[in-house]
């Protein structure tokens, strides 16, 4: 592809610009919008460690570095959701423990359950917000260290309703996915935004299946000093605690939020206008897209959370196997985040530059359909391989879902990115509310009938992905549209804002976002017209 | 990715496969043994509702029945006495569920003493263990054959677990140190955090005025 920085003044290659019509052409240079101010001097991508796109978003992923600014924000960001994640369950292995010294019924515990994946509801969706509004470094400081009181507060933890409580505040820190999916987003383009996403949230996932090996080893090695379990078990949850702290500091110390610097300086000096949030909001809500992917994350990530709940006892119960055995068969289940997640934002990024947008709607359903099917069979499943054959293809097909369902989602909306995050995950959470509601909190079913009327539940919830249509590039089952206008990127992203504003110029980073963002073409971008400029006339003809 | 998969499942069937063939031959069935045994459990301290963990006493003692035949106790060389969850704590408990085959029954799973069996009645006061559970009990004692297998039992309730039971009040397990060190710790985290913010805001005012 053809260097990034060639529309500048006077930079080699600029006087032959456009003439093989394979280099993208900007309609805007930044320097003569009327509101902005010049981004660069003279070629500051040079200044980045890695290749970047003309929003200074890395074009690379490199996993093993942590250059500033794009890798650290990766690493920094997965780490701080990976850390939640093992917060919010880490009670569950513990919970044999728990449930004597607290006199639990099975009611208790499924309610605390349900609690645990509700806080993250409302969190990630002000988590969104304040995503947009205050940068993702905030919105993920904010959630791990006004979070960590609750860890600790399980040491005051004397009967089920305190414990539901306490379940349900450390549950508020689940919120990080979203300011880590956030910021991802914006330091990464879009090409490899599938992968990238999928790594973040998957090896952060992984916290599921880590904490129930790492929290009674914890326990275990404070019995050693000599405390009793009653005790014990309180204390081990001290170190889930630190390490919210510790990352809350270096998230502070090390992150920056855009690829530019940190969201207040830039938009101090006015290179990054500052938005209402009443727009945002609305442009979220309006767009039924959103609600969509609200459904279909509800049934690959709210499955997911769901099976953390309830797998380790299922196997326990059903199979008879020991506690120790049952916790690692819990904890393979969320260890497979740690390629299937990936796996899935790849396969995304591979079926978008073949087909398209179309592709990585199909790759979606695909998957999540699979891992719902896997689901049934689980429940069904009455000799233990063949259980635990069908839990790792439904871990897999599920976990990859997410995976592409986020490939998809940058793509919604440009203005409301963060809020849009938020609503999907808050879906997920919603999602597994409604399954441990449905299926796991009553004696109406068996654990197995409530796994495979789940997975049914899943495959039905999943099919609403066929109606989710960008005019500029088609859906599942319909081509893109074949007007003049509504079938430019520009005319999507630049609806988004209103002719006052877009007259302001504050729509200027959606504009370069779709100008990105026709590589969701698939193959077709490479033969794609060259837009017109919709507003203004460029300033170089 | 696929060959991951495959290994650890078939990790997992070896492992659980060599579990689940630790069963003896022969099942024990809670029903095919003999109350030939007589038990009584009395708290020490007269007049108390609920016991506490880790302080309080119960007498406990056990003989062959007088209404037992002659050789009743020839088979059994060791006595185990276990401490049984009664009907009211096992309500929506099912990791505490009595089952007929007393290698998966799940409601005597506290043991509180194994002593040889010498014949005469024998008795015991025992302080209940710190890490005993709220809940309500009774004892029952079982008798060992030779082959380590249960025999014959007594119990200090009757059949339906309804009589002379008692109540223990666990520890909670809470510290002051604890809470204490818990209590520092949030404040440290709330305090780190408002640091940042206000160092962060006087940069970022400092860099407008320039």
């Amino acid at each position: 592809m053809a260097p990034n920085h060639s529309n500048e003044n006077g930079s080699i290659g600029s006087s032959l610009h456009g003439v093989t019509a394979r280099e993208q052409i900007f309609c805007f240079s930044v320097e003569d919008g009327p509101s902005s101010q010049a981004i660069r001097s003279d070629d500051p991508t040079a200044k980045f460690a890695l290749p970047v796109d003309s929003e200074h978003r890395a074009k690379v992923f490199k996993p093993l570095s942590f250059a500033k600014p794009h890798m650290r924000a990766f690493h920094l960001g997965w780490i701080s959701f990976f850390t939640c994640f093992i917060s919010t369950f880490a009670a569950a292995p513990l919970v044999p423990v728990i449930r004597d010294n607290l006199d639990l019924t099975k009611t208790d515990i499924g309610n605390a359950g349900v609690a645990s994946v509700s806080g993250a509801i409302f969190s990630r969706l002000a988590m969104g917000a304040v995503c947009d509004l205050l940068g993702a470094r905030y919105g993920t400081a904010f959630s791990l260290m006004l979070s960590a009181p609750a860890v600790f507060s399980m040491s005051f933890v004397a009967d089920a309703g305190s414990y539901l409580a306490v379940r349900f505040m450390i549950g508020f820190c689940l919120a990080t996915f979203v300011s880590c999916q956030y910021w991802t987003s914006v330091m990464f383009t879009g090409k490899i935004i599938g992968l990238v996403n999928g790594c973040a949230g998957g090896w952060g996932d992984m916290g599921g299946g880590v904490t129930q090996l790492l929290m009674p080893m914890v326990f275990h090695v404070i019995k050693l000093t000599g405390a009793t379990p009653f005790t014990a078990w309180r204390f081990a949850f001290f170190i889930p605690g630190f390490l919210q702290i510790i990352m809350g500091i270096l998230v502070l110390t090390l992150g920056q939020d855009l690829p530019d610097g940190n969201l207040s300086t830039l938009q101090k000096s006015g290179q990054v206008s500052k938005d209402k949030f009443s727009k945002v909001f609305w442009f979220a809500v309006k767009n039924y897209r959103t609600w969509i992917l609200f459904v279909l994350y509800g049934f690959s990530m709210g499955v997911e959370l769901t099976i953390n709940n309830v797998i380790s006892g299922y196997f326990y119960d059903r199979f008879n196997l020991t506690l120790h055995t049952a916790g690692i068969v819990a904890a393979s289940f969320g260890m497979a985040n740690f390629f299937a997640r990936p796996f899935g934002g790849y396969a995304s990024d591979v079926a978008a530059r073949l087909f398209g947008m179309r592709g990585r709607l199909w790759t979606l359903w695909i998957l999540q359909t699979v891992g719902a099917l896997f689901c049934i069979w689980l429940g069904r499943a009455s000799s233990l391989p063949i259980a635990i054959l069908a839990m790792m293809l439904f871990s897999v097909g599920t976990q990859a879902a997410c995976g592409a369902l986020f490939g998809v989602a940058p793509f919604v909306s440009r203005r409301s990115l963060g809020l849009i995050s938020g609503l999907t995950g808050a879906g997920g959470n919603f999602g597994s509310g409604v399954t441990q509601l449905l299926f796991f909190s009553s004696s109406r079913f068996s654990t197995a009938e409530g796994l495979s009327l789940m997975g049914v539940m899943a495959v039905v919830c999943t099919i609403p992905v066929a109606f989710i249509h960008f005019p500029q590039w088609g859906s599942m089952f319909l081509r893109p549209s074949q007007h003049e206008e509504r079938s430019k990127e520009e005319h999507y992203y630049g609806g988004e804002w209103t002719e006052e504003e877009k007259s302001l110029g504050l729509h200027e980073g959606s504009i370069k976002f779709a100008e990105n963002s026709r590589s969701e073409r698939g193959r077709k971008a490479v033969l794609a017209d060259i837009p017109t400029p919709e507003t203004g006339s460029p300033a170089h003809v | 990715m696929a060959v991951q998969t495959f290994l650890f499942a078939s990790l997992i069937f070896f492992s659980s496969s060599i579990e689940s063939n630790h069963g003896a031959t022969e099942v024990s069935l809670f029903t095919n043994l003999e109350n030939s045994l007589e038990v009584t459990a009395k708290p020490t301290r007269v007049g108390v509702v609920v016991l506490e963990a880790g302080k309080d006493m119960v007498r406990i003692t056990w003989m062959l029945k007088s209404s037992a035949k002659v050789n009743d106790d020839a088979s059994f060389k060791t006595v185990e006495v276990k401490l049984c969850y009664a009907p009211i704590s096992q309500v929506d408990r099912p990791w505490r569920k009595t089952h007929n085959e007393l290698s998966r029954d799940r409601s005597c799973p506290h043991k509180i003493v194994s002593k040889p069996y010498d014949k005469i009645p024998q008795s015991l006061n025992w302080t209940i263990d710190r890490e005993t559970p709220t809940g309500t009990y009774f004892v029952r004692v079982y008798g060992i054959g030779v082959n380590g297998q249960e025999v014959a039992y007594g119990q200090s309730s009757d059949a339906e677990k309804t009589t002379n039971l008692f109540s223990v009040e666990g520890i909670s397990g809470r510290h002051t140190s604890l809470d204490i060190a818990s209590i520092c710790f949030s404040v440290f985290s709330f305090g780190t955090l408002l640091v940042f913010l206000v160092k962060e805001k006087r940069k970022a005012n400092l860099q407008q005025r320039k």
